[in-house]
């Protein structure tokens, strides 16, 4: 699922900032990735409406793509969140 | 006049629905050419929309703006975004975006801000059965977006701050920019406004005030026709305008082009009617930037005018415009530009100030398109019909006045 899931993230961030999908690994940081305080609302709001989850709104600020990630991924249907 | 310092007006932009360059605009306006024609739209469980209106269709915000800022706007923020950027690549400004000016700020206008922004989300949830909106729908929708847009990019750190003024919005912003630069505030100010207001409900609420003018495939070119005996109401259209204005002495000092003198500025209310405007308020905003310009009314020889084309505000306006100049009335020029342009609403004032700006710089003044049937009601000016006028101009009005009874007037001074 992960995988997917960083297809989506790169696919996004293709879209919006033109960021070569190569460089969305789970260690890149959100910073250098260009991803602002206003991307990343509504990067939630694209995993929300794609995955069907509710991500909180008290969730720690996630630094890393991988950090992200596991904030979807707990939610995710089957993972007990 | 405040202080002594002249403002300059250096640099022009915007977006039009000829979607050529300034020139081409102009000389379009100067032919007496429409761009008005018929809106077509048909929207899901919607009675399908039909009017007369003005669209920036070629506009290309993707091309003009990249993609990672066209989708942090709203139409009426990229639409004046690019407006900006155009007029201060025209005054031959530095990219600053590197080095922020805190001398240099935004004053901008606009009527009804994100209104698309609203209506699609509106309609996702009322109509598509959503439960919420796209997290940035704030920040689209916020009136004054495009400024904050507008500062970003071009990093300029003094006064930004946006006005709502009905139809009178970019006029207003254009003329409270002037003290800025006269009290050293700020040295130089990106001025004007934009709107993009063809949302389906914001067309059907002006159809209900009754005030819109009709029209079909062939007849829709000509539905605007202010001053004449036939005119039937205002064309509503989106569009964007920008101007670039200077300390006199410092644009002088850079070489810059000057297009004229932003001489003056008169700013009244009517205190008496929301939607009847009323001769006294706008004649006292017209002598209030005659004399904040420390010109003479002779010295006045063309008003680009608000003339919307209504039955009741074309009137009231000649009537304002010939109880300042009395008997010389007949000798100043009028033309209404809405006839090509539309009434872009919060952008309307900054279109019809560049068109002024521009008369006085080419001495040639467009006409009022298709004034065939002069209304009795509206004679006693020099009425421009037909084809543009040539003239040694030496200063000029551009007159806006809004629904709310918010007067702004504008004076030029040729430059030449």
């Amino acid at each position: 699922m992960e995988k997917d899931n960083l297809t989506l993230l790169a696919e996004f961030l293709k879209k919006r900032e033109n960021i070569d999908p190569a460089q969305v690994k789970p260690e890149a940081t959100l910073e250098e990735l260009k991803v602002d305080s206003l991307l990343l609302l509504e990067l939630l709001f694209e995993f929300e409406d794609r995955l069907g989850v509710k991500i909180p709104n008290d969730i720690p600020p996630p630094k890393t793509v991988g950090d992200l990630l596991g904030i979807v991924e707990k939610l995710m249907p089957g993972k007990g969140a | 006049m405040a202080g002594g310092t002249r403002v300059a007006v250096t640099g022009l932009g915007l977006v039009n629905p000829f979607g050529g360059d300034l020139t081409d605009f102009f000389g379009r306006m100067l032919r007496g050419e429409s761009a008005i024609r018929l809106y077509k739209r048909e929207d899901k469980g919607l009675r399908p929309l039909a009017v007369p209106a003005v669209r920036c269709e070629k506009f290309d915000a993707m091309a003009l703006l990249g993609g990672p800022l066209s989708y942090t706007m709203d139409r009426y923020s990229q639409l004046g975004t690019a407006a900006a950027l155009s007029a201060w690549r025209d005054a031959g400004l530095p990219d600053t975006k590197g080095a922020p000016r805190n001398d240099w700020g935004v004053s901008w206008g606009t009527a009804l801000g994100g209104t698309l922004t609203f209506e699609s989300g509106y309609i996702e949830m009322l109509c598509n059965g959503r439960e919420r909106v796209p997290p940035l729908s704030v920040v689209l929708g916020m009136n004054n977006a495009a400024a904050s847009h507008i500062s970003i990019q071009l990093g300029l750190g003094a006064s930004c701050a946006t006005y709502s003024v009905a139809c009178a919005s970019s006029a207003v912003a254009i003329g409270e920019a002037l003290s800025k630069i006269r009290s050293g505030e700020a040295t130089l100010m990106v001025v004007g406004g934009s709107d993009a207001p063809l949302s389906y409900g914001v067309v059907r609420a002006w159809e209900a005030m009754r005030v819109l003018a009709g029209g079909d495939e062939t007849s829709a070119v000509r539905a605007c026709r202010p001053f004449s005996s036939d005119r039937q109401g205002l064309v509503l259209g989106e569009g964007a305008g920008a101007m670039i204005l200077e300390d006199w002495d410092l644009a002088v000092q850079r070489k810059a082009r000057i297009y004229a003198e932003f001489a003056g500025y008169g700013s009244t209310s009517d205190h008496s009617h929301l939607v009847r405007p009323n001769a006294d308020g706008q004649m006292r905003a017209m002598r209030m930037a005659i004399e904040d310009g420390s010109l003479a009314t002779d010295e006045i020889d063309y008003i680009n005018a608000h003339g919307t084309a209504t039955r009741e505000g074309d009137p009231i306006e000649i009537a304002a415009i010939r109880g300042v100049f009395g008997p010389r009335s007949k000798a100043v020029a009028v033309s209404g530009t809405k006839s090509m342009h539309g009434h872009m609403l919060g952008a309307t004032g900054v279109i019809e100030a560049i068109v002024t700006v521009l008369s006085l710089a080419s001495k040639e003044a467009p006409p009022t398109a298709y004034l065939q049937n002069l209304d009795r009601e509206c004679a006693g000016v020099h009425h421009i019909t037909g084809e543009s006028l040539h003239g040694d101009f030496r200063a000029a009005l551009c007159n806006s006045f809004a629904f709310g009874g918010s007067n702004s007037v504008l004076a030029f001074r040729a430059a030449h």
